[in-house]
């Protein structure tokens, strides 16, 4: 079954090869529940009510905790490229917690006993087991210029591939040390074993600019896929093309 | 990696420069490695496997003495369990100023020391695929986008 819902300000769609529909909806609650608790643009969210200093570090969920987390340790990782808390802005973890709510969710699902099944939040792709039996998830990765074109294909089974890119207007990803528009990258797919890793790092590494690209390469279990601005393309031995 | 070693012919002479080459060496691997030292995102960090047999090995044959110029030596092919090893050293003088790999096999351990990157041309192609990756940050973009016509064909 396919299902699409908009969440997070995101299209999301769930494609379950061996799911229900009740199943599918175990997955996009978990999402609506994220996304009313991590949001900055919700004002009764977690996010929002530490930022306003309503919340304590002691009353923070487990799950802010970790997610707070995973955003210092980038931040710490990219010499401050990637920032939870832009200079003048409120704190924004989405970042983060688009990969990581999206991974969870894929373990929703997985502890429904599904084994085969695509999640797809806004271009970030986890990948279960198969579409059908002996056949890779063939993950296509959009073309930075060209919309309805891709630039390489991934063959994926059970991993998770993120892309961060500069081609829509307005869409951009701050450089936290400088605090303008990251320059050097057209986009950045990385593939790893889970999504969070895949999301944050792609992310953070197209933050950085082209620099970024070798660092996401050194971060464990990442293949990465980049495009620099002059349209040459850079990629990692291990990138699991996909020969169509 | 280990099989390497027996492979080494060192001559006395060449082994001046390689106590002289192991922390230099050892410093510029870790530097693209960098291991995160703490991975919240779980990622038990395996340690890098760094070739300190290829690296002196790439060095035997800089036993001509100390200059400031820049020489660039390529090492020889070490077989190893894991594939075949190759290093490209530059020397400022007595320094190394530079590690490349010129051959190296593929295995996970091995990509996080050295990552290998390929560099190739953007090309535009249109395949049979399942699913899109993208930064589709608004739903205006998504409805362009191939994604949507996937989800649309179904």
């Amino acid at each position: 079954m396919r299902r699409v819902e908009h969440i997070m300000g995101l299209p999301i769609s769930v494609d379950l090869r061996d799911g229900d529909a009740e199943l599918a909806e175990k997955a996009f609650e978990w999402l609506r529940e994220a996304d009313a608790r991590f949001s900055p643009f919700k004002p009764d969210s977690e996010v929002s009510r530490l930022d306003r200093g309503e919340l304590t570090s002691q009353e923070l969920t487990p799950d802010l905790v970790e997610v707070l987390d995973l955003c210092a340790w980038y931040e710490q990782a990219t010499g401050g490229a990637f920032k939870v808390r832009l200079p003048g802005r409120g704190l924004d973890p989405c970042a983060v917690v688009k990969g990581w709510a999206v991974e969870r969710a894929g373990d929703v699902l997985l502890a429904g006993g599904a084994r085969n099944f695509c999640l797809n939040a806004g271009g970030d792709v986890f990948a279960s087991g198969e579409p059908e039996p002996g056949k890779p998830w063939r993950v296509g990765v959009r073309h930075p210029e060209e919309a309805d074109k891709l630039c390489v294909v991934l063959a994926v089974r059970d991993g998770s591939v993120a892309t961060s890119a500069f081609y829509e207007r307005g869409q951009h990803i701050i450089d936290g040390r400088t605090g303008a528009p990251a320059t050097g990258l057209l986009s950045l797919t990385v593939c790893a074993p889970d999504l969070t890793t895949a999301d944050s790092t792609a992310t953070a590494a197209f933050a950085m600019g082209a620099e970024g690209v070798e660092w996401a390469a050194a971060q464990e279990n990442c293949e990465v896929f980049a495009v620099l601005e002059d349209r040459r393309v850079i990629q990692t031995a291990g990138l699991p093309v996909h020969l169509c | 990696m280990k099989r390497a070693v027996p492979v080494l012919l060192l001559s006395a002479a060449g082994l001046v420069p390689v106590w002289m080459f192991q922390p230099g060496a050892e410093e510029a691997i870790n530097e693209v490695a960098a291991p995160p030292a703490s991975t919240p995102p779980a990622a038990t960090s395996t340690a890098p496997i760094v070739p300190g047999q290829t690296q002196t090995q790439a060095q035997t044959p800089a036993q001509t003495q100390a200059q400031n110029a820049a020489r660039v030596i390529k090492g020889k092919l070490i077989k190893t369990s894991e594939g075949d090893v190759q290093l490209q050293v530059t020397f400022q003088g007595n320094k190394i100023s530079d590690i490349a790999v010129v051959t190296a096999p593929n295995t996970a351990p091995t990509r996080k020391a050295l990552p290998l990157l390929k560099a190739s041309a953007l090309k535009a192609q249109s395949a049979q695929i399942d699913t899109v990756s993208g930064a589709t940050a608004t739903s205006g973009g998504y409805q362009q986008s191939l994604q949507s016509a996937i989800d649309q064909a179904q």
